[in-house]
């Protein structure tokens, strides 16, 4: 028997229950960023203005409607304190809150000024109280933290995807004085070979998502089945191309296969004009050839960077394939080969499937590659940064192609998700060797030792020459070592030569990654345990975060965040912001996968225990999640560092990140400076992650989480 | 907590829609103060539902539910005051037992040395005080069971609600386990709900049962009731073993009797029958049928053996009659009887279950 005395613990308040204080502590959070912190936007930022444009900018040195909004907020708090009935309290909230908000975007909107942080932070509290509103109500079923959450998340995406998405649509579809024009989209697009563009992007697309599943299964099949040593190889380099920014690839292809790359040096040395061989009469039959620029270069570097990702998901997949049913085969006298063919693929048909779309779509997303090698070769993402970059600012034709590459991709991502369904978000995890797995055929294994030392060698010798390129003068012409890029880069103060961008790199991915980690799982949590009106829109925003092509978010953010109500090109934030939306399908995936291994009945467990959903949140579901949650950190962390396609669109002066600094002394030519900094950054990623594998190593959640 | 203080739960009108899915249709149910009542039916009648209904985890199309006086239906699961055992025991994997059973009482800011004295007496009383510092996965699946029972109860819950708790428990310890929760929840005297689609624990361990079928509920009653007087051919199916077959009612003279085949068996006068005469069914458990090699009255039904089956102390019989084929048993030490044999199968008239035409 227990002691009667637990009576009187049962609960009184209902923890998801607001009380009048949470109203008032918005309240005041709104009203010190009034009073202290500019309404407007400042033209320099926050640090770099005067004392004079910072008092100007407060809400209540001008005389507009800004300076009703103290007695605005003020208003909240006899309406809190007062006898409302709760639901009729939660209408109150809302329709005031949507007032509120409507208003002061439509006075920034209307007075064509930009929104500053206290502007933020009020918007921010009025949009708390809405969800506070709307949970008294009966949204969430009263459940003011999942309302917030729900309301934050439908926020971020209003404002970060769909509205910058829509200015790109306004650009293609309304002519320069105002009017509707719904055949500008031809008008433009007819104006330039686009078949020839669109063409070269699928073509290539299709060759690299074809190739880099093809690799990717050798690959997987290697690691997973193959009883060599060098399988082990496999399980371990796979990470160098993830933790590369893409075009480093491209850069290293030149080097080896460029006009002046060594390949062409030596055929040039053995057969030249003035070579070892020349046979007699051929003069002048060898030149040096450009053929890496273009098609080859690129469909080089791009398999060569896609394929591990490839290989993760498919290495995944087989290694979740039941041995038994292999064992049924082979107990059937089906040959090892036979197996292979007729039981095995066709079990991993769908990862098959989802290597080969994802390639495709990572294919036609990826910039850094085709601008590096691309030459004559047009695809849709260079074409876009080309209508833009330099005096060109031609928006509607970048527009335009951006809305093509989003179609593109949003079809391809619209058909993997229906075809292949839910196993696009398969765990990621790499391999779980399984027991008594059915080694590869003899003969196909020695064929794969062959080409995975053959790629091997290859990608040893790309590093190597992004490693060593770093210390030559000049690569293809004077192979003398120095220091001197080095020296450029690193030895002259932190305030010049690399330091800057690498700090902003670093800084700005470390602020990033726990942000973009946050939304990731917050979104992962509303899409796999919540059902409510509304929901359709967040799925549809997630679509569009998975299946936006970076260079389309580079476009948009332009377009959108240039101009009032909200302004942030130029600054820190906008940078911080591209960096989490790139990196958030990380965090979504992740999230995903691993609660669709934890059973709700544990959370429902905790919430019969009186705990509210932040408690259950905090208490149950976080600590179970900690290996996702520090993974999914570190990966983003790593995106960050190594994005590029839409924060060169972004990147300024002062924000310079790595990546772009790298790309920028490409373009003028120092590519001794630039494969300098690259090889310096893929040693801090790698650094990075052994730290990362080195601390969060397993933990013993890992293994107890029940499934369903 | 007394046994007084124990409240009443009343379903009115509950229907739980799924999109089309109607898993439950206008329940209606009161469950009494201090009761342990079990809901039985097959897998996906919707016992589930009403379980989550009553916890609060899932809210009711229509309908209102209530715990004594007070209406609950809007109210979250978190303040109903409800203690739940789940069939995947739904421990926490990282936190030890004594955190798991005293993880509600941390979240209503109970001084943490009464928490550390009451988890041990909600242990002491699952027989587990002494695995304070376990993790659940260092239990075995009984244990862990156990402890769901303590952290569901430890709270002192005006509701303890039991979904197929003991269907992943290997069944020799199922037995031991079911009693120790029908004596655990007798002498805390919360009221209790049971689910399970095991008949027999569901005779074992309750005050009331309730049978579900297809979202409605078939029948409710004692064990006793259910198995003597099933109203319909679903229950007399569903609990213990029956064989349902077509009748007739007739009137007899001053009395009834009912007709199976071309078998009359005249009913005892004070026999409760439809008053109506015309078709009904007829529940007839093996234990009241017993095979002879002839007919000693006029009432037994004719058959022919079709199948026999050893099963140690009692043989089991398929027999092909002309209302269908009926099973029973007899015990192995009696004479055996041969494939093909014509037998008798006798009946005690006021052992008959009658069960109303369907309407
Ligand atoms: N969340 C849900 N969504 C849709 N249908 C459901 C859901 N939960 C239960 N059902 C359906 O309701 C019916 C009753 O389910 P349940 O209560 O789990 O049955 P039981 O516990 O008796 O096996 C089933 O047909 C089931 O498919
Ligand atoms: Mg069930």
């Amino acid at each position: 028997m227990l002691p009667s005395s637990l009576n009187n613990v049962s609960a009184k308040t209902d923890p998801g229950e607001t009380k009048p204080l949470t109203i008032l502590i918005w309240i005041i959070a709104g009203f010190g960023a009034y009073w202290f912190l500019p309404w407007f936007a400042l033209e320099y930022g926050l640090f770099d203005a005067t004392i004079e444009e910072y008092l100007a900018s407060l809400g209540w040195k001008t005389r507009t409607l800004t300076l009703t909004v103290p007695v605005f907020l003020a208003l909240f708090i006899p309406i809190a304190w007062s006898n409302i009935p709760q639901k009729r309290l939660g209408w109150v909230y809302t329709l005031y809150t949507s007032a509120g908000i409507g208003l002061i975007f439509f006075d920034f909107i209307h007075t064509q000024n930009s929104m500053g942080f206290s502007a933020a932070v009020v918007v921010m509290a009025l949009a708390a109280i809405f969800a506070i509103g709307i949970s008294k109500i009966g949204f969430q079923r009263g459940d003011s933290f999942i309302s917030g959450a729900v309301v934050f998340v439908i926020f971020m995406v209003l404002v970060f995807i769909f509205y910058p998405v829509t200015k790109i649509f306004y650009q293609v579809l309304v002519s320069r004085d105002g009017s509707f024009a719904p055949f500008q989209f031809f008008r433009i697009i007819t104006s330039f070979g686009v078949d020839r563009v669109v063409f070269n992007t699928l073509f290539l697309a299709i060759s690299v998502g074809a190739t880099t599943t093809l690799f990717g299964l050798i690959f997987a099949l290697y690691a997973v089945r193959a009883t060599t040593r060098l399988r082990y190889a496999v399980r371990v380099l796979y990470i160098l191309p993830i933790i590369t920014p893409p075009f480093v690839v491209g850069m290293s292809l030149i080097l080896l296969f460029g006009r002046a790359g060594l390949v062409n040096d030596t055929l040039m040395f053995l057969f030249g004009n003035s070579g070892f061989f020349i046979p007699a009469g051929a003069e002048g039959i060898f030149e040096r050839s450009g053929y890496i620029y273009g098609f080859t270069g690129i469909f080089l570097a791009q398999t060569l960077s896609l394929t591990p990702v490839s290989y993760m998901l498919l290495s995944g997949m087989i290694s979740t394939v039941n041995p038994s049913m292999e064992e049924a085969s082979l107990t059937m006298r089906a040959s090892r080969w036979l197996t292979l063919r007729n039981v095995t693929l066709p079990l991993i048909r769908p990862g098959i499937a989802n290597a080969f779309l994802l390639g495709m779509i990572s294919s036609a997303a990826d910039f850094g590659n085709p601008l590096v090698l691309g030459g004559e070769y047009d695809v849709l993402s260079t074409e876009i940064y080309f209508s833009i970059a330099g005096a060109q600012l031609d928006f509607g034709k970048a527009s335009a192609l951006g809305l093509i590459l989003l179609f593109l991709s949003l079809i391809v991502f619209v058909i993997q998700k229906k075809w292949v369904g839910q196993t696009s978000y398969v765990t990621v995890t790499g391999i779980q060797t399984a027991g008594n797995v059915t080694p590869l055929p003899k003969g196909m294994q020695r064929l794969f030792t062959v080409f995975i030392s053959v790629w091997l060698v290859l990608v040893g010798a790309l590093y190597l020459s992004i490693f060593l390129g770093g210390f030559v003068k000049q690569w293809g012409a004077d192979y003398t070592l120095t220091i001197a890029h080095h020296r450029e880069l690193w030895m002259h103060g932190v305030s010049s030569g690399g330091w800057p961008s690498l700090k902003n790199s670093l800084g700005y991915s470390f602020i990033a990654a726990p942000f973009t980690t946050m939304i990731g799982v917050l979104i992962a949590y509303i899409i796999t345990r919540k059902q409510f009106w509304g929901r359709g829109f967040i799925d549809f925003g997630t679509v569009l975060i998975f299946a936006i092509p970076g260079t389309v978010i580079g476009v948009a953010y332009i377009l959108a965040f240039n101009t009032p109500p909200v302004e942030l090109t130029g600054t820190a934030i906008i940078l911080i912001i591209t960096m989490a939306i790139r990196a958030m399908p990380v965090g979504i995936r992740g999230g995903m996968s691993a609660l669709s291994q934890i059973s709700t009945s544990l959370e429902e467990a905790s919430l019969l225990q009186r705990a509210g959903s932040l408690k259950t949140i905090r208490s149950v579901l976080l600590p179970i999640l900690r290996p996702t949650i520090i993974s999914s950190m570190a990966y983003s962390f790593i995106r960050s560092m190594t994005t590029v396609s839409a924060v060169i669109f972004l990147a300024t002066a002062g924000t310079n990140v790595a990546t772009t600094y790298i790309l920028s002394r490409v373009e003028s030519g120092d590519t001794g400076v630039a494969v300098a900094y690259g090889s310096v950054l893929i040693f801090t990623m790698l650094c990075f992650t052994l730290l990362v594998q080195v601390f969060a190593g397993r933990s013993r959640i890992e293994k107890q989480v029940k499934t369903k | 907590m007394d046994k007084t203080d124990s409240i009443k739960i009343t379903l009115k009108d509950v229907s739980k829609h799924f999109g089309a899915v109607k898993a439950l249709d206008e329940i209606n149910i009161q469950f009494a103060p201090g009761t342990m009542t079990t809901l039985l039916g097959p897998s996906g009648c919707g016992k589930t539902t009403l379980l989550r209904l009553i916890s609060g985890l899932e809210i009711a199309t229509s309908g209102e539910i209530w715990f004594g006086g007070e209406n609950v239906t809007d109210l979250s699961a978190t303040r109903r005051d409800v203690g739940m055992v789940f069939q995947s025991y739904a421990l926490f994997p990282h936190m030890t037992v004594e955190r798991n059973v005293g993880y509600g009482l941390g979240v209503l800011k109970v001084d943490p040395s009464e928490i550390t004295e009451r988890v041990q007496q909600a242990l002491k009383m699952v027989n587990l005080d002494g695995y304070q510092k376990r993790y659940p996965d260092e239990l075995s699946g009984g244990q862990q069971q156990r402890v769901a029972v303590a952290r569901a109860m430890v709270l002192k819950p005006k509701v303890l609600l039991f979904d197929e708790p003991l269907s992943n428990i290997d069944s020799k310890l199922r037995r031991s386990m079911r009693e120790d929760i029908r004596k655990l929840q007798k002498s805390s005297g919360i009221t209790s709900i049971y689910v399970t689609h095991d008949q027999a624990e569901a005779l074992a361990v309750s005050d009331e049962v309730i049978v579900i079928n297809e979202g409605k509920i078939e029948q409710q009653g004692p064990p006793k009731s259910l198995y003597h007087l099933p109203k319909t051919a679903f229950v007399a199916n569903f609990i213990g073993e029956s064989n349902v077959v077509d009748a007739t009612l007739e009137k007899d003279g001053s009395g009834k009797s009912v007709i199976i085949g071309d078998t009359c068996i005249p009913l005892p006068e004070n026999k409760k029958v439809p008053a109506d005469i015309g078709p009904i069914q007829i529940s007839l458990r093996p234990e009241m049928v017993q095979i002879k090699a002839e007919s000693s009255s006029g009432t037994a039904i004719e058959g022919v053996i079709s199948q026999s089956a050893y099963m140690g102390p009692v043989i089991e019989y398929s027999i092909e009659t002309k209302v269908g084929n009926l099973f029973t048993r007899a015990p192995a030490h009696h004479k055996q009887y041969q494939l093909n044999q014509k037998v008798y199968l006798h009946i005690e008239p006021a052992e008959l279950i009658v069960i109303p035409a369907p309407a």
